[in-house]
């Protein structure tokens, strides 16, 4: 009974990151609060009851401008890691039931991939761009998305190369490919796919970061932008880093505890 | 068994070399095909046209693509892309060149004080020194861990440098030492946190090893016992930890080099970036992506001589 209440007490982490996209999801579709619009004599306002989270640069209201941002982020990081589990699962799924000479290239790939600092080659592939949009953004991250599916789907898929089904398969006469999408990739897409929190808290990230430097979306509207102008604003307007900060901590931190949440979810659940 | 190692060095640096040429070629291509005309870009709309032609043969844009490439893979065998647009009279590699020590010295700080904090944050962890407060130690941990350090950093900065004055304020031409250690502490804060989960599960791993035993019966105090005798199996782990982490320090050295207006690498290559200073873009990212597969190649040496054990390879 204790390891039913266990598991459910697992599944709890995902909540914060479901309330998180609901909530500034459905703020930045419902509300008429623009995170563009300027208004110049607000400029670095503090908080107020009109502007509950006060004013950025130029008057812009914080509130709209953080929850728009947390929302892009969080939309981005959905389609990249989304893209890199679709594209990625397969490939280290063939890998893994190949074995041998291909599996030993696609785990190196992997870990070149995975340890190359990911901000040079989004600087290597910006810089054919004059202002990037989040289109660019999401191509960038999506070069290097699937290392991590790709490396998780090749482990999982050796260990069920020789499981009594996967053989059973091979002898009824089923083609290679034939096994791979019907026997082996239905049975390691759960494991596999809470790489995705990870992947997309790692996007959130690279994202801000991205912004920070000046190098995000031109809009203007991301997490980045928002801590870029709290620290040109630090000493008129401090409360435009403390929020932004907290938004950051909290956007990435949700998805964290969320992937860690299933992975020990899925660790108890029974096999099978 | 010489020939094997041989082998095994010579396969890494090609591969090494391999990853530099790919980054090369991209970030190559990716200036090339930039829409619209590049001088233009650089000199603005309403330069003569004579100007800017002249600025593209300069460039060499009016030549073939694969001409260009050409020239561009001899430039970087002879580590000359060119001058300096922004900059005129200064060759883009002696940009990097001079960008190349502030960032090393930052990197390697952090490096060091991250991988030394953490390793004592484990034995704190797992050692006897504490008592029952070594809980907190692991719990501190997992907080560093969890925290970005783009969300850590500025909030830092105002509080120690703003509010309570105790490290210089960024950009501060006289902040000097204190500024590159406060710099390094925060780069390598995350690195710790990481460094000392896994330190500490290895630690924990042996534990109950026969050795540990033996040399608890033999009289050891926990000192000797931990850092002398279970440290050393941990060690490879700490360098394969440092290794994967070497990628995201890079990244956090350019966005802590833009936070505090220190020169460097990153810096340089935002500003090229800003600037349209295609040779030096070309050269500073070049180099990062060598100081980077450098670095990696001396940790997978490292690890081999650290662990004789001997993992895949």
């Amino acid at each position: 009974m204790s390891a039913r209440r266990g598991e459910r007490r697992a599944l709890l982490a995902v909540v914060p990151v479901v309330v998180l996209a609901l909530v500034t999801g459905g703020w930045a579709l419902g509300s008429a609060r623009s995170p563009t619009r300027i208004t110049l004599e607000l400029s670095w306002q503090a908080p107020s009851w009109a502007r509950p989270l006060g004013s950025a640069e130029a008057g812009v209201d914080l509130l709209a401008l953080l929850t728009h941002g947390t929302a892009r982020a969080l939309a981005l990081a959905a389609t990249v890691a989304a893209f890199g589990f679709v594209l990625g699962t397969p490939l280290g799924a063939a890998a893994g039931l190949r074995r041998g000479r291909v599996l030993a290239v696609t785990l190196r790939l992997c870990d070149l991939v995975q340890a190359f600092p990911s901000f040079l080659l989004a600087l290597a592939v910006l810089s054919a761009v004059t202002a990037p949009s989040r289109a660019h953004l999401a191509g960038v991250f999506c070069l290097t998305s699937w290392a991590p599916f790709t490396r998780l789907a090749a482990a999982q898929a050796r260990t069920l190369a020789s499981a009594q089904f996967v053989e059973a398969a091979r002898a009824l006469g089923l083609r290679p490919w034939q096994v791979l999408a019907r026997h082996v990739v239905p049975n390691l897409l759960g494991p596999v796919a809470i790489q995705a929190g990870g992947v997309a808290a790692g996007v959130v990230l690279g994202e801000t970061a991205l912004g920070f430097v000046g190098l995000g979306p031109s809009d203007g509207v991301s997490l980045g932008a928002v801590l870029e102008q709290g620290v040109a604003g630090m000493l008129r307007a401090p409360h435009v880093l403390a929020f932004g900060a907290l938004a950051v901590a909290a956007a990435s931190g949700s998805l964290q505890l969320a992937s860690e949440g299933l992975r020990r979810w899925m660790l108890r659940a029974p096999a099978g | 068994m010489a020939g094997r190692v041989l082998r095994a060095l010579l396969s890494q640096a090609l591969g090494a070399l391999g990853v530099v040429l790919v980054l090369a070629s991209l970030v190559f291509l990716a200036l090339r095909l930039l829409p619209g005309d590049p001088a233009a870009l650089i000199l603005g709309e309403q330069a003569p046209a004579s100007a800017r032609a002249e600025l593209r043969s300069r460039l060499g844009f009016d030549q073939p693509l694969l001409v260009q490439y050409g020239r561009f893979v001899v430039g970087l065998i002879r580590l000359d892309l060119g001058q300096s647009l922004a900059r005129p009279g200064r060759t883009a590699f002696g940009e990097v060149w001079g960008a190349l020590g502030p960032t090393a010295a930052l990197a390697g700080l952090a490096v060091a004080l991250g991988a030394a904090g953490g390793v004592g944050a484990a034995l704190l962890g797992v050692g006897p020194w504490l008592g029952a407060a070594r809980r907190w130690v692991v719990r501190a941990v997992l907080v560093v861990a969890a925290t970005p350090l783009l969300a850590l950093a500025p909030l830092a900065t105002y509080l120690l440098a703003l509010r309570w004055r105790l490290v210089p304020l960024p950009g501060d031409p006289d902040g000097g030492f204190t500024g590159l250690v406060f710099a390094s502490v925060l780069l390598g804060l995350p690195l710790g946190a990481q460094v000392a989960r896994i330190a500490r599960a290895a630690l924990l791993e042996v534990t109950h090893a026969k050795f540990l035993e033996v040399a608890v019966a033999k009289g050891g105090g926990p000192w000797r016992v931990w850092v002398l005798h279970a440290l050393p199996v941990a060690s490879a782990p700490i360098v394969v930890v440092v290794a994967t982490q070497l990628g995201a320090l890079l990244g956090g050295a350019i966005v802590l080099e833009r936070l505090f207006e220190r020169p460097g690498l990153g810096s340089l290559m935002l500003g090229a970036y800003a600037a349209r200073d295609i040779p030096v873009m070309e050269a500073s990212v070049v180099a990062s992506g060598l100081l980077f597969v450098v670095a990696q190649s001396l940790s997978a040496a490292l690890q081999a001589a650290v662990d004789p054990r001997g993992g895949a390879a």
